[in-house]
């Protein structure tokens, strides 16, 4: 087996990266441009970095290693520091991130209690599918997956309603206040 | 312990002045810089130094010449201005004033 390494071209220096090297420096020069953005200079910076990182690199390299690894990339871009931008406060503006969905059912537009929904929108899937894929299991399980289903309507938080949500039926609306009361009933006995 | 909160501000502001004072010294290149403020409460990093070098290079306060370096590519060595000068000298006499009020201040 060959190892191949990735040629980066950093201010006109070509120099060679393992993978895991390779998906660092991008993801460096990504974040230093995103940083940049609107910089009338961006270009020069970013060149500027890119031989700084090439320069720290083959500081750190020995003569018989052929390509740039985290071991020398790390401590590099470490001593180069994240790009600040005078004037600005944090060390490079974050993405926005967004919160972790927790698994949920939905009151609005659900059919029965919101399972599906909630489950679809946590995986990703259509809700369609989903509906499909339960009834069926309802089949297959000989009614088995009631169960389930119950245990996971009494189980799983509500989500907030969204903005622009459609109105909750009827079904749904009985199934969670008869949920939030059995709830309350518990919470009391359990005090 | 002191509020590391209020200190960094501080710094960050005089960080500038410093690196003037710096290029004002002497025709130098970042790596020459960094040596300088390392150890110091300044110490800092190309992350932070190339942006603000050029925003002084924009605000037409230092600029920078090609030199052919033994060892790798041309390296860009910074200089001031006469406007970076003449800034460097009201900074300066601007910090001496207010060295001597936070001194005076409260004794």
């Amino acid at each position: 087996m060959q190892r191949i390494y990735i040629t980066a071209r950093l201010n006109g220096v070509n120099l060679q990266f393992d993978e895991a090297a390779f998906a660092r420096l991008e993801s460096y020069l990504a974040e230093a441009g995103r940083a940049l953005d609107g910089n009338p200079d961006r270009a020069e910076i970013l060149a500027d970095l890119e031989q700084a990182i090439a320069d720290q690199c083959r500081e750190r390299m020995r003569a018989d290693q052929v390509a740039v690894t985290l071991r020398h990339l790390e401590p590099a871009l470490e001593e180069i520091g994240p790009v600040q931008v005078p004037g600005t406060d944090s060390p490079s503006p974050q993405p926005a991130r967004e919160t972790p969905r927790r698994l949920e059912q939905v009151s609005e537009g659900a059919l029965i209690s919101g399972v599906c929904l909630g489950l679809a929108r946590y995986i990703n899937v259509d809700v369609t599918l989903l509906r499909v894929i339960a009834v069926l299991l309802l089949f297959l399980s000989g009614g088995g997956v009631t169960v389930v289903y119950v245990v996971l309507m009494f189980l799983l938080p509500y989500a907030p309603a969204e903005a622009g949500a459609p109105p909750i039926g009827k079904i749904p609306a009985k199934s969670r206040e008869f949920v939030e009361f059995v709830r309350a009933k518990l919470s009391v006995a359990t005090n | 312990m002191l509020a590391e909160a209020k200190l960094a501000p501080i710094r960050k502001g005089l960080l500038e002045f410093l690196v003037l004072k710096i290029v004002g010294a002497n025709s130098v290149y970042v790596p020459d810089i960094l040596r300088r403020l390392a150890g110091t409460e300044f110490a800092t990093q190309e992350g932070t130094l190339y942006p603000l070098l050029s925003k002084l290079r924009r605000e037409d306060l230092v600029n920078y010449q090609w030199q052919e370096s033994d060892a790798g590519p041309p390296r860009k060595y910074y200089r001031l201005t006469q406007a970076g000068q003449a800034q460097l000298s009201a900074l300066d006499e601007y910090w001496n004033r207010i060295n001597r009020t936070v001194s005076e201040i409260g004794h």
